[in-house]
């Protein structure tokens, strides 16, 4: 079937009121945000609301994650390889684990979504634009939670729990021996972009300092209100090529 | 002493055998002192831990996900096989490089933009050289990019038979090679 007729059949599809159509959920923010938090929390509130509900969380494609994580362990990454696996590995969640899932009319939650790489690449130096273009055809979420700290809280709450490696610490672009300064230094460049990205793409804003108890319940009002959005017509070039390898083993 | 002037010259071609042995001749060419080497695919290892992977759990990878791990071996490469080579004023050899990659791309359907946008941090090589022999058959040994991710391990549209992404392939280069001369 050809791509234009592929893309008539996607729109049919999400825009047929008698079924119910798929969500998809990011929680963005930086390390130390209480995000994943947020997510458990938000999904035990979905499943008891009747959502047939995936979690994706980044960096985790059975197919992937392991070519990251062995360069990752001997530190073999420039920003440009570290960027481009970790676009290789949320293709490979959004055309196996993602789209099927929306497709069959299921909640998704995605625990960091492709702005994570943006933000991070971005704060390793990368170009925007470049960075933006490895994640097409794009594919936006209905909703984008984005947890609110500042580099001291995130620094504070990380430290508490251990050490922030070596990528995490920014310690490839930041050529700081010390874990800890390099993370401060790097999580204030990551959350300077997030700030910029939460401005172009309209995330809703929770102000993460707050109770983990006052966040949820922002969170539950605000996917009230965001639930009722149209499906976002610009996913249609990302849903019709999947429809198109759906048939070859997809 | 001075240096002698760099050269980035790119092999492109679908048979990865008939490649190797071009970029062998194009490297014996440059003569003793100014040879580089050869950059061959996947000196980062990114495909070789692939081919050994658990693809029926984790569903085979689509040409865009090939693609963006084909990215970052270039990356790979760039940095520590064919950009140390030219600031040391030496001939180095990318078989492939960037064309070839495109060519599969473009065969199994995807956009010139992206493709062109993906490759933008690679620079122009200052000789491109098309080979024009054709993919390997099935079952004989290969060390190609191409017949790797056409033959074995690639998720490709519907109706995309091994016979129309060579041919896809082989009519980029070919047009690539034309537009050359």
């Amino acid at each position: 079937m050809p791509l234009p007729n592929k893309r008539r059949r996607a729109r049919q599809h999400f825009s047929d009121s008698g079924k119910p159509r798929g969500l998809l959920v990011a929680f963005e923010g930086p390390d130390g945000s209480g995000k994943t938090t947020q997510r458990k929390l938000f999904k035990t509130w979905m499943k008891a609301e009747g959502f047939d509900v995936v979690s994706t969380k980044w960096n985790s494609s059975p197919l992937i994650k392991p070519l990251i994580k062995s360069r990752k362990e001997v530190h073999a990454l420039s920003p440009e390889e570290y960027s481009l696996l970790h676009a290789a590995d949320f293709r490979h969640r959004v055309e196996h684990d993602v789209l099927p899932a929306l497709w069959a009319g299921k909640l998704v939650i995605a625990d960091r979504f492709l702005f994570t790489g943006l933000a991070r690449d971005v704060a390793r130096g990368l170009d925007l634009d470049w960075v933006l273009k490895l994640y097409q055809p794009l594919l936006w979420p209905d909703l984008v939670f984005y947890f609110a700290v500042s580099p001291t809280t995130s620094g504070r709450r990380v430290m508490a729990e251990r050490m922030p490696n070596y990528y995490e610490a920014g310690q490839d672009v930041t050529n700081v021996d010390d874990p800890v300064e390099s993370y401060q230094r790097f999580v204030t460049r990551v959350i300077r972009e997030y700030e910029s990205l939460a401005v172009i793409f309209n995330f809703i804003t929770v102000d993460a300092e707050r109770s983990i108890s006052e966040q949820h319940h922002q969170i539950r009002e605000l996917f009230r209100e965001g639930q009722r959005r149209p499906w976002p017509e610009w996913n249609l070039d990302a849903v019709a090529e999947w429809l198109s390898l759906k048939g070859n083993g997809a | 002493m001075r240096k002698s002037r760099p050269a980035l010259i790119a092999v492109e071609g679908v048979n990865g055998a008939a490649v190797a042995e071009a970029a062998r001749k194009a490297l014996a060419e440059a003569g003793q002192p100014r040879r580089g080497g050869v950059s061959g695919w996947d000196a980062s290892g990114v495909f070789g831990e692939l081919a050994v992977a658990e693809e029926d759990e984790a569903g085979l990878p689509s040409a865009r996900t090939l693609l963006l791990l084909y990215a970052n071996d270039l990356a790979f490469r760039l940095r520590w096989e064919i950009k140390p080579a030219l600031q040391d004023g030496r001939v180095v050899v990318a078989a492939p490089y960037v064309e070839s990659a495109i060519a599969f791309g473009r065969a199994a359907g995807l956009s010139s933009k992206w493709l062109k946008a993906l490759f933008a941090f690679a620079p122009r090589a200052n000789e491109t050289r098309y080979v024009a022999a054709g993919i390997a058959r099935p079952g004989v040994p290969t060390s190609g990019l191409l017949e790797f991710i056409s033959l074995r391990r690639a998720k490709l549209p519907q109706g995309m038979t091994r016979e129309k992404l060579v041919q896809g392939m082989r009519a980029h280069l070919d047009a690539c090679a034309k537009k050359k001369k």
